[in-house]
């Protein structure tokens, strides 16, 4: 990076962390600084718990699924908007009216402390590992493309996170998660602007797309329903409710963004709205790695996009064969190229038997490509057992390092770290209203000042920062680690769920059959993710579907218990 | 307790229906975008 980048970078952050520091500054009561005082509007609210949900991850993965996969990651997202809108129907006024800080102590009131204490416990794993991760995962990718000490990165994004959370608790994590996501997805137009802008002068926007969608990167829809298959309309309609109304309903790092509005309606509208603006929104970010895929048919990409690995394999007994695989893509890229020319002219033409006949050649072109990639990946692999394999994480930040212009690029990592900064925010924020609401003063000492709940409100997020960048560093010690720990939470997200709903709307079942109905569901998820080659968006639907029915069922066997507050 | 209506479109069934509403069409958009390729 040059000193512009630099400039841009360091001056972005500092203005967020000082902003952050001021806006959240004399908090004095714990509902001031654990819950913004429930000052927040809708808007807030909003772009609030859109940053919480849209980590780095969110804007450096997903224009590299695009442009390796195409576009129909997009359906994961299509449940959401039908969640926002239960959530708002139900989860909202029942929080709401009983003024609760966290999810988990509303579960108090309906099945008794244990229910409250094991669910706040899980979360805590759960979003603690999860945390960790949002924090490691964006400062490998970027300590590999720009040669970073990643023990230095990590620990610049904690601390900075750690500075302004710690003082100025959910009000400073609230507005600078506005302006964050702001930035981001700024940064992600202006990305978009310059591939696009970077294509020959024969290549407009509208050809752009039709080349896009020739080779396969328009596939945005997919009814052909399929258990297996990641990423169709009915996992992402589905599984995708599920999901959405498990992470929005029951996770504190959402729940606590929502809790923050004046008023019922200001916490519904900033809901309805994410609900609203997700879909697009990420329908951009992919399109972005579409635009990016165009682009690398003109201008030519690395063989690799993870250039340690390509390093390592270059320096190692593999040096030769890799060399091999290179000058092959090579010259598949010049015949692409060449092809990709030729396709544009024949569009432009309106010749469309040219126009088929040069989308299946290239089309032939890209699949020798692939190949050539899949052969580089398996000599990587054969040099490295433990290396991560693929470079879908690596190809818009290459993108962004070797074709963006000065002071872009530092825009565009400022954007980068903005959006790891706001999710950990969140996640830190959660931790430590459910380690101080759940756990400290629940369980530990009942009857303390307001402020002295507020000291250990701002102890319990240095401490959870602290714990985070302790895992983060670690988990560099650990490859495999991020796809378990992304997964983990749909393990146990059904549970939560069904937890909730029956919380929420069935009000004869107690709080015994509750327990043993989350412990049968928990068991059949983990035998199902054991034994079952089921994608992971459904392990959601089977633990909540189980233990809704198994907690209906065993009600019938035990007594009736009276519930002391009631959902409407 | 009674809830106020949302400040846009007059009652929250109407806001709910219109969030439902964006979602339908963004399917249908994505589907004839990727049926024009596919």
């Amino acid at each position: 990076m040059k000193p512009a980048d630099w400039l841009v970078l360091i001056g972005t952050l500092a203005a967020i962390v000082v902003y952050g520091v001021w806006k959240g500054r004399r908090q004095r009561r714990l509902a001031q600084y654990l819950l913004a005082d429930r000052q927040l509007q809708w808007y807030t609210v909003a772009l609030s718990v859109m940053a919480t949900q849209a980590s780095a991850i969110t804007f450096l993965s997903t224009p590299g699924q695009a442009y390796t996969d195409g576009m129909r990651f997009v359906q994961f997202y299509l449940g959401l908007p039908i969640a926002m809108v239960i959530l708002s129907i139900t989860a909202v006024p029942i929080y709401h009216r009983l003024k609760v800080f966290t999810a988990y102590e509303y579960l108090e009131t309906r099945f008794g402390l244990p229910t409250r204490t094991l669910t706040a416990i899980i979360f805590l794993v759960q979003r603690g590992l999860g945390t960790a991760m949002t924090l490691y995962a964006p400062a490998l990718i970027v300590s590999l493309v720009l040669g970073w000490n990643i023990h230095i990165t990590t620990l610049a994004i904690g601390v900075l996170v750690i500075v302004y959370t710690a003082t100025g608790g959910t009000k400073a994590v609230s507005w600078t998660q506005t302006h964050q996501l702001l930035i981001a997805l700024g940064g992600m137009a202006v990305a978009m602007i310059v591939a696009i802008r970077s294509l020959p002068a024969s290549v407009g926007f509208g050809d752009a797309i039709q080349v896009a969608g020739h080779m396969g990167r328009m596939n945005v829809i997919d009814f052909n329903f399929d258990f297996s298959t990641q990423y169709n309309f009915w996992s992402g309609l589905f599984g995708g409710l599920f999901v959405a109304l498990a992470y929005f309903g029951t996770d504190q790092s959402q729940v606590q963004r929502y809790l923050t509005g004046e008023t019922i309606t200001q916490s519904r509208l900033g809901l309805l709205f994410n609900g609203m603006v997700k879909v697009p929104m990420q329908f951009f970010i992919l399109f972005v790695g579409a635009m990016v895929f165009v682009f690398y048919q003109f201008v030519a990409p690395p063989l690799f996009f993870n250039p340690l690995q390509s390093e390592k394999v270059r320096a190692s007994a593999y040096a030769a064969q890799y060399q091999v695989l290179e000058t092959e893509h090579q010259a598949t890229f010049a015949a692409k190229r060449a092809k990709a020319t030729e396709l544009v002219a024949a569009m432009d033409a309106k010749d469309s038997a040219a126009v088929e006949r040069k989308t299946a050649e290239l089309q032939e072109l890209q699949k020798r490509n692939d190949a050539t990639r899949k052969e580089a990946s398996a000599l990587i692999r054969k040099n490295d057992p433990r290396a991560d394999a693929a470079d879908t994480d690596y190809v818009f930040l290459t993108f962004v390092m070797q074709n963006l212009p000065t002071g872009l690029v530092g825009l565009l990592m400022a954007a980068i770290f903005c959006a790891a900064m706001s999710a950990t925010a969140s996640g830190m924020n959660s931790l430590a209203s459910t380690s101080v609401v759940d756990i400290w003063k629940r369980l530990i000492q009942k009857e303390l000042d307001d402020h002295t709940y507020v000291r250990i409100s701002k102890a319990m997020t240095v401490f959870w920062g602290v714990f985070c960048i302790g895992f983060a560093l670690y988990a560099n010690q650990l490859g495999s680690l991020i796809v378990m720990v992304n997964k983990v939470g749909s393990l146990f997200y059904g549970t939560m769920l069904a937890v909730f709903l029956i919380a929420f709307y069935v009000k004869h079942v107690g709080g015994t059959a509750m327990f043993w109905a989350a412990v049968i569901s928990q068991i059949t998820v983990f035998i199902c993710a054991a034994t079952m080659s089921v994608a992971w968006l459904w392990w959601n639907v089977i633990g909540c579907v189980t233990g809704v029915v198994a907690a209906l069922l065993i009600q019938t066997f035990v007594r009736p218990v009276r519930t002391t507050v009631h959902a409407e | 307790m009674t809830i106020p209506q949302p400040p846009i479109l007059r009652t929250w069934p109407r806001l709910y229906a219109a969030v439902l509403l964006s979602l339908a069409v963004e399917i249908v958009l994505f589907y004839a975008l990727t049926r024009s390729f596919f």
